[in-house]
């Protein structure tokens, strides 16, 4: 009973609340349920959830200002749940330190997934973390970091050292969102122009490269406006 | 006050260049004919009339004509002498047809005024009728899914020991299918607002929506990836040119084009064969072209959505094919891009073009 994990649902809508904990519930994780901001917060430094599931739009709190509490002093992923949906809100909750978000309404199927990779993400920054991930695999897709090679269905796919690193910086934040704007910095450094043609060329680039069907990608998916996102390990 | 002064260098303007041809055709042409320079006068008085707003300048200018005539090019030059022959005569004249001139300018300008505030009270009225049009269209089409799954999920409260697991499990999928496409409705109108929040001032007023450059091959990727994975297991064959292009797009609201496209043909393909989403690079175009191999459609429909027309009650037509709102956006859509909106007949089905400028394009 013990080794549960645990997940934070911080949310005002309280059927939404009650349908997202028993769906949880049944799943096997233990839920803890917070109906305001503040006591969302209060539970989340107190008693150690694996995962915050947070509604941004809560009466009494502005949930950017929960990610940045949080953030101070733990780095529990947060998955942020919002029914807002412009792609800047978007950008604004990733680059406010927020793991990935899922717009309202969605399928509980979409919801487990999102959960999953926030718990590997998990595993990986703790214990895994001090021994570097070897490599990454994804269907036909593997990427050795060691001897900087990659290979798509056996074959060795040349990419430039630009391609290289941007694929790489995915790959390591694979099932997560990367925002246009923190993998400009990733790759070309804080001083970079923030015009972002010359990311979107090399990402045209790297799938003509690794993609079958450019137009109908495997691997590397786009998230119009906000950023990409890279299929998930051992898929 | 700066229309004073404008008036003011009109006047001026026309006086000087008035006084300089004159002064020419005097010493060049012949010193003793003053009915050619009393016509150049009268010129400058008529175009001093139209340009300026009010009756003053144009007076004014009369005086300052006759003047100009009497001082400069009548003998004796450089004096006034008012006792010339005739010399009441030019002054009249020269007065009537300023006069003349400034109230028929005056007229036109305010008949012009009329006309365009008239125009745009038209312009507004049918912005009205058809933000009407599509409230009502909608709300049909809204309430009906929700009657559906009112009427479903009571009646199961209601007796819920009367009905087996699977005609529980056929109520369920279909308050499930009735909810999507309630989704499908709100994001189209959700895209709407997008255009709105982008337009305002002047500087923008003609595209209303915030551009970026987008590369057209992902927002074809998500387009295709959502529609996929709201309609399981639909063919979609893509046709995407090798070279990469960037256009000044707002992604999401032609992403949104493409979606209503692709789930039109396919709800009207039913499945027999793929359709086809085929774009072409054109010279100052991007073409998007959607086939399906389906039911076809009628002429009368495509004219009612390219005129905004909506018809109402889409969704009880049979198997809810109702899209007409969807199109109807589709179009709204494409015009705030400056682009150009097709839908035909083929032999085997319909198609449906959409074409954006490759380029910004300059007001």
């Amino acid at each position: 009973m013990e080794n549960k994990l645990k997940i934070l649902v911080i949310e005002d809508e309280k059927n939404i609340l009650n349908f997202i904990g028993k769906n949880l519930e049944l799943s096997g994780y233990r839920v803890l349920k917070a109906l305001t901001g503040e006591e969302g917060l209060l539970v989340a430094l107190s008693q150690n959830p694996d995962v915050i599931l947070l509604d941004l739009g809560l009466p009494d709190m502005d949930g950017y200002e929960i990610i940045r509490k949080v953030r101070e002093v733990k780095n529990t992923p947060i998955l942020v749940v919002s029914a807002r949906t412009t792609e800047q809100e978007k950008v604004k909750i990733l680059d406010a330190g927020a793991d990935d978000y899922i717009t309202k309404p969605f399928g509980t199927s979409e919801l487990q997934a999102r959960i999953r990779t926030c718990l590997r993400h998990l595993n990986q920054s703790n214990g895994e973390a001090s021994l570097p991930m070897a490599q990454y695999r994804s269907k036909d897709l593997v990427i050795d970091y060691e001897r900087r090679r990659i290979t798509v269905r056996g074959e060795e796919v040349h990419l430039t050292p630009v391609e290289y690193k941007m694929v790489c910086y995915l790959a390591k934040n694979a099932g997560k969102v990367v925002t246009y704007s923190s993998m400009l910095v990733e790759i070309w450094g804080p001083f970079v122009d923030d015009d972002n043609k010359i990311l979107r060329v090399n990402m045209a680039n790297i799938r003509r490269k690794i993609e079958q069907d450019p137009a109908q990608p495997q691997y590397i998916f786009t998230e119009l406006g906000v950023g990409y996102r890279m299929l998930e390990e051992g898929l | 006050m700066k229309k004073q002064l404008k008036n003011i260098m009109i006047t001026v303007f026309f006086l000087a260049l008035a006084t300089a041809v004159a002064f020419a055709l005097f010493y060049m042409v012949s010193n003793d004919n003053s009915a050619n320079i009393a016509i150049v006068y009268v010129l400058a008085l008529i175009l001093i009339s139209r340009y300026t707003t009010g009756f003053w300048y144009g007076l004014g200018s009369a005086i300052v004509c006759v003047a100009c005539v009497n001082f400069l090019f009548t003998y004796p030059y450089f004096k006034l002498n008012f006792t010339l022959t005739g010399y009441p005569v030019t002054f009249l004249a020269m007065l009537a047809i300023t006069l003349v001139t400034s109230a028929t300018t005056s007229a036109m300008t305010k008949q012009a005024e009329q006309l365009k505030q008239r125009e745009k009270e038209l312009a507004e009225a049918e912005k009205e009728r058809m933000r009407a049009n599509l409230l009502r269209a909608v709300s049909h089409d809204i309430r009906t899914p929700l009657t559906s799954i009112i009427v479903a999920s009571d009646s199961y409260t209601e007796h819920p020991d009367q009905y087996s697991r699977d005609e529980v499990e056929t109520l369920f999928s279909q308050i499930s299918e009735d909810a999507q496409w309630l989704l499908h409705m709100v994001e189209n109108l959700l895209s709407v607002t997008r255009i709105d929040a982008g337009g305002g001032d002047s500087a923008t007023k003609k595209s209303g929506v915030v551009k970026s450059m987008e590369p057209v091959e992902e927002i074809v990727e998500e387009a295709v990836s959502r529609v996929k994975k709201r309609i399981v297991g639909a063919g979609i064959a893509v046709k995407l040119p090798e070279e990469f292009v960037m256009i000044p797009v707002d992604p999401l609201l032609i992403e949104q084009v493409l979606i209503n496209l692709l789930e039109n043909a396919i709800v009207h393909g039913k499945g027999e064969k793929p359709i086809e989403l085929t774009v072409v690079y054109e010279e100052n175009m991007v073409a998007f072209h959607v086939r399906d191999y389906g039911i076809g459609i009628e002429e009368s429909r495509i004219q009612g959505i390219m005129n905004g027309t909506y018809a109402a009650g889409e969704y009880s037509t049979e198997q809810r094919k109702g899209m007409g709102v969807g199109l109807s956006i589709c179009k709204t859509i494409v015009d705030a891009h400056g682009g150009t909106f097709e839908a035909l007949g083929h032999r085997e089905g319909s198609e449906f073009i959409v074409a954006i400028p490759r380029r910004e394009q300059e007001a």
